[in-house]
């Protein structure tokens, strides 16, 4: 408002001192963030390093000599398109049934009046807090009973049932889309599966999308389930190969850094690619937090 | 006249149908995967089960064993704890800490937000292998660089004081989960009442004490409740790194169930173990409720 000429030197005074503090914030941003980036950087000159590298004292910070053959070699060792391709089919499956079972059911707690939506919202909510540990041995040996063990059911089934973080987060977000839009489309003759595809999903884009980055992540990253449900190593998910990969006498660090860099790239890229609604998504539960 | 009061009901309440059409799913997957294990586990853990044969009840058997004969448990036990309180401190103070740094308008900013929140995206198992490389004694990168500074080095995951500790510090490079949370939370702050508190003079540290954290709070208080219950569930780190060992240092208390029941066959034992846990879930969670209402400000309502 004011013009430079006419503020007061106070204000000058205060204005420069502002600079500064501005270019020590942003030294000390850019120190954090070298530090959190130099394991991804000792990950991939690790990934680049001969079998002598890797066991050079003192270690090479950067590599002498390059070598790419550790991608062919570590994906052999762990046999890991094949888990890869099991690891997708169970991401996708687990994904795709949370994120359409908690559109649906978000839709009906916020959008349709029933006697006991509100009880039930509380139920579903409630049941978050309950630490998944304590179902895990009697869900065993449920699974165990009807031929579910070291089959991919367990892991993908669940999924299809609502996940209550999910339907908190879609609820949030159906609240904010104006209920004329809906009175709009029932006089025009649509019900309620009409106005849920073709109005709500379009509108709420950045809060299934965020839905899809955690349940994808949640399931590529997972790992006690598949331990404790998959016996069979045709079955494992990538996490159980990894796992044991870097569990073995002397491990190749070499080979073992390049197959965990192409593991950790799907939910980086989908991540990537979806992060613009990321924080939109999310802002439904941090403004809900804050009023 | 049961018909007839059906008819009303639903004349008052024309959406009752469609709207439980709609949310059966979850009363489904409530009743199966939520009522059904919690309801059965509180018997599992009072049987003797090796996983093959039929449960046998016991009584409290397996309690008794767990709070007076098994080595593992009190270790165990104390291990979660300090793991507890090391860890979700930390992961705050750093992730608040962060988020402010980071809650202000500059070229790039969302690059370095990015960067902050990269380790979160990526699989657990990917970081901790990677991580236990780092810490590898002679060939990992943590000792080059102590040896580097001409600083003492460490034997990390290997040794009895520092396993723990190692772990900790693994877990805040995933702190970009806390400080995102913290954003969403500062960003909804109205920036009008930085400039109000400013013009009426308050200096960084009072704006900090009496308008940041007040307004925060109550994501504060969301992040420490989330924090604790989600480090006393924390399994990975020892089933991939340390193996609950040197010793019981690392002996998280998942971790312990996992061995009782899938390794020694002893399902019993560890549902009684699991309540165990629950049980301590639950009262520190009430505690820290009980707690809150003297540091989270909530609104007054106009009335």
């Amino acid at each position: 408002m004011l013009k430079t000429e006419t503020m007061p030197r106070a204000v000058m005074r205060r204005k420069s001192y502002w600079n500064t503090r501005q270019g020590f914030v942003v030294a000390l941003i850019v120190v954090f963030s070298v530090v959190m980036l130099l394991p991804f950087f000792w990950m991939i000159t690790t990934a680049l390093k001969t079998n002598n590298g890797i066991y050079h004292l003192p270690p090479q910070i950067i590599p002498r000599t390059f070598d790419v053959s550790n991608f062919g070699a570590g994906i052999r060792a762990v046999n890991f398109v094949h888990l890869f391709i099991n690891t997708a089919i169970i991401a996708a499956l687990s994904t795709i049934g949370s994120v359409v079972s908690s559109m649906w059911v978000g839709y009906g707690l916020a959008r349709i009046r029933f006697p006991g939506r509100r009880v039930w919202f509380y139920v579903f909510v409630g049941s978050m807090m309950l630490p998944g540990i304590v179902s895990l041995i009697p869900m065993f040996r449920l699974y165990l009973n009807i031929g579910w063990y070291d089959t991919w059911l367990p892991l993908i089934v669940p999924a299809w049932f609502g996940n209550p973080f999910f339907i908190f987060l879609a609820r949030q977000y159906y609240f904010s889309i104006p209920r004329s839009l809906d009175e709009a489309a029932k006089l025009d003759g649509a019900g309620h599966f009409t106005i849920l595809t073709r109005i709500m999903v379009p509108l709420t884009r950045p809060v299934w999308i965020t839905m899809a980055i955690f349940a994808f992540q949640g399931a590529w990253n997972d790992y006690l389930q598949p331990l404790v449900y998959l016996s069979s190593q045709s079955k494992w998910t990538l996490s159980l190969g990894m796992a044991s990969f870097s569990g073995v006498y002397n491990t190749p660090w070499n080979e073992y850094m390049a197959t965990d860099l192409i593991y950790m790239l799907p939910p980086l890229i989908i991540f990537f690619v979806a992060q613009r609604y990321f924080m939109e998504g999310l802002g439904s539960l941090g403004g809900a937090s804050v009023r | 006249m049961a018909a007839h009061s059906v008819q009303a009901r639903s004349r008052r309440h024309p959406d009752a149908l469609i709207g439980y059409l709609f949310i059966l799913p979850s009363i489904i997957g409530f009743l199966v995967f939520v009522l059904y294990p919690l309801v059965t586990s509180v018997y599992y853990g009072l049987t003797a089960w090796n996983g093959a044969s039929n449960p046998v009840f016991i009584g409290f058997q397996n309690y008794l064993y767990l709070f007076e004969h098994d080595i593992a448990f009190w270790p165990s036990l104390a291990a979660t704890g300090w793991f507890v309180v090391m860890s979700v401190p930390s992961s705050i103070i750093l992730g608040l800490a962060l988020a402010m740094l980071l809650n202000r308008k500059l070229r790039g900013i969302r690059v370095f937000r990015t960067i902050f929140y990269l380790p979160v995206v990526l699989p657990s198992i990917a970081t901790l292998t990677l991580w236990k490389f780092i810490f590898d004694p002679r060939f990992g990168f943590a000792n080059e660089l102590l040896r580097a500074l001409h600083l003492p080095t460490s034997l990390w995951l290997g040794s009895y004081a520092m396993a723990l500790p190692s772990i900790v510090i693994i877990g805040l490079w995933g702190v970009g989960g806390t400080m995102i949370i913290f954003l969403a939370g500062l960003q909804a702050v109205p920036q009008e009442l930085y400039e109000a508190a400013r013009l009426d003079g308050g200096g960084d540290l009072a704006i900090f004490r009496r308008l940041t954290l007040p307004l925060i709070s109550p994501i504060l208080f969301l992040e420490l409740v989330m924090g604790i219950i989600g480090s006393m569930q924390a399994f990975n780190q020892p089933a991939v790194l340390t193996g609950g060992g040197p010793g019981f240092s690392t002996d998280l208390f998942m971790y312990n169930i996992w061995q009782n029941a899938f390794q020694n066959q002893q399902f019993g034992l560890a549902e009684a173990q699991v309540w165990v846990l629950f049980v301590a879930i639950i009262l520190i969670t009430v505690f820290t409720f009980r707690l809150s209402s003297m540091w989270v400000y909530t609104e007054e309502s106009p009335e």
